[in-house]
């Protein structure tokens, strides 16, 4: 059966110009995912007392990037008052930004294979700014995967996975489902850009 | 156990054994280099130790341009500018770092800027950032432990924003390090002490990280066996140079396996300790060290087992559980050891850490970047509840 599969894989890599449809297809993932990632931040910001805790102590305007080197997609967010704001796409002169290394390292983390700790400790991401500020930025992707993630992917990626109370359940249900009217908020938002 | 995925890195060329200092002229001449700019501090200089640095150059065509002796503890952003115009004006084409962390780190500063063309610091903070060679560097330490003479970090302090600016990348490295034992024969028993415990942190948490991979296993075991074998030895008589000789290489070894592998948790509330209440990082280090193994021992109990035979534990079959414990109770014997001989503070009460201090310090410990590395979580709670029993 293996080998079957291998036999088919290779098939399927020997398409004519595979690995740039391979790398396109990557790219519309990570965008899709760094974009559902930017509404996340704006809807989790808005409802989760954890995390508004752990901006508090931001500075007010700071601006954070996430991203994929050397071309790939990224959306830089900004902190005004208790909330993210999404700023929009590309690294609109960030203070501290998360920048994966190569697509497949993106792909892994924003589809919830690897946390972005354990991408941190492989030396998958490149941390430009502050390195205390990129502490700060981790812990709120941490918060923000929380609300994001079902819990079969929290319970594999997180070093202690999260316990959700009744409130928090409901909480993320909340930003489930506001997720995809700001998705598209966005989307016009950068349309108009 | 492998992990999935791990990288090494070591273009170190390492000297190591008596009068290695002298071979430095002929390494510069390697490395096309002429003219050195010595990069060190007052107290270096008291000790006599740049009068060995001098008198290898005496017979030798190449030269020290300037001796720059005005590196303080902790490295700023003030000091590697006025480093850099000075290697500029001067002449010279590579570094030569004499002294433990704050020389290396203010040499490196000053190479960044020199090499990267880099007019303010800030812009290439982080990791990986640098992009330009560097021009050489050769690293002599004076203590046994930060093993800053084969890592690729850097901490600068800039004075106007009030942040520890750090650095990481490959370019960092130096190119040679010099482990002489002359030149850390003069060290006084409570600073080797602090400096080998720091050594043997850098070690058993490059064994038990995240990061942990068979390549740093071999330096951190053997850093562990030598430090088993030195450290009490060196504290107790500075004049061993066999016990000097050990611990400067247990440093070396566990600086390559850290800067791979990279440390965890007690680097973190390590450098919050001395961020806040100014405890020396050794001491902070070996303070915490066992309480962060017991907690850590529940996640990572094979990893901490391991090390119980390097720090002397005997042989006999005990459960992993079990013979990690063992490996705890020796790092806490060993503590006690260097207490009794030199007064090696136990406690963070002990070391000037004031009990009102320690929210701020598990403050500064969660936003540090070392236990993104460490098995288990840290969190504000975990720190402060860790700090508490250490206190």
């Amino acid at each position: 059966m293996d080998i079957d599969i291998q036999k088919g894989l290779a098939l399927i890599r020997g398409i004519p110009n595979y690995p740039v449809m391979q790398s396109k297809v990557k790219y519309a993932l990570l965008d899709i995912s760094l974009s559902t990632l930017a509404a996340a931040f704006e809807e989790v910001a808005k409802r989760v007392p954890e995390f508004k805790a752990e901006i508090a102590g931001w500075n007010d305007g700071r601006r954070v990037a996430v991203g994929v080197l050397p071309r790939g997609p990224s959306i830089t967010l900004e902190k005004r008052g208790d909330r993210i704001n999404y700023l929009g796409k590309g690294l609109l002169s960030p203070d501290v930004s998360f920048l994966f290394k190569n697509l497949d390292s993106g792909v892994m983390v924003l589809t919830g294979l690897m946390s972005s700790h354990q991408a941190v400790a492989e030396c998958r991401v490149l941390i430009d700014g502050d390195t205390s500020q990129a502490m700060e930025l981790n812990r709120t992707l941490a918060i923000v995967e929380t609300y994001l993630f079902p819990m079969i992917i929290l319970k594999r990626i997180f070093k202690t996975p999260p316990k959700l109370s009744p409130g928090q359940l409901i909480t993320k249900a909340k930003v489930y489902s506001a997720l995809s009217p700001t998705f598209i908020r966005h989307m016009v938002q950068d349309l108009k850009k | 156990m492998l992990p999935n995925y791990y990288q090494f890195y070591c273009p170190i060329k390492i000297l190591s054994g008596q009068q290695a200092v002298s071979n430095i002229p002929f390494e510069m001449e390697l490395l096309g280099c002429k003219k050195a700019m010595v990069v060190t501090d007052k107290g270096v200089v008291d000790a006599g130790l740049i009068d060995i640095v001098k008198a290898a150059f005496a017979d030798s065509d190449r030269e020290i341009g300037y001796i720059f002796d005005e590196v303080p503890p902790d490295s700023s952003n003030h000091i590697v500018n006025k480093l850099a115009e000075l290697f500029e004006k001067e002449g010279c084409d590579c570094f030569l770092a004499v002294g433990g962390g704050s020389s290396m780190d203010t040499a490196k500063g000053a190479d960044i800027m020199v090499s990267e063309g880099a007019d303010d610091l800030l812009k290439v903070q982080g990791v990986e950032n640098i992009t330009h060679d560097l021009k050489p560097l050769i690293a002599v330490p004076t203590t046994a432990g930060t093993g800053s003479e084969v890592t690729k970090a850097a901490v600068v302090y800039n004075e106007e924003k009030n942040i520890k600016m750090l650095f990481v990348a490959d370019k960092l490295y130096p190119s040679v390090a010099v482990v002489d034992p002359r030149m850390t024969a003069t060290l006084p028993p409570k600073i080797t002490a602090a400096t080998g415990m720091d050594a043997l942190t850098h070690a058993i948490e490059a064994y038990t990280c995240l990061q942990k991979n068979p390549i740093d296993d071999m330096f951190a075991k053997t850093a562990i066996d030598l430090i088993r074998r030195y450290l009490v030895r060196a504290t107790e008589s500075g004049k061993d140079k066999e016990a000097r000789m050990g611990m400067a290489n247990a440093a070396l070894l566990a600086g390559i396996a850290f800067s791979n592998s990279q440390v965890g948790m007690v680097h973190s509330l390590a450098h919050g300790c001395g961020g806040v209440s100014r405890v020396p990082h050794g001491v902070a280090n070996a303070i915490l060290l066992p309480w962060v193994l017991e907690y850590n021992l529940d996640k990572v109990p094979e990893y901490i087992a391991e090390i119980s035979g390097a720090l002397g534990g005997s042989g006999e079959y005990l459960e992993p559980k079990d013979q990690a414990k063992v490996t705890i109770s020796l790092v806490r014997n060993l503590l006690t050891r260097l207490n009794q001989i030199c007064g090696f503070p136990t406690r963070l009460r002990d070391a000037g850490v004031t009990e009102d201090k320690l929210p701020a310090i598990a403050k500064a410990a969660i936003n540090d970047g070392a236990h993104t590395y460490n098995p288990k979580d840290l969190t504000y709670e975990v720190a402060l509840e860790t700090l508490k029993k250490a206190f």
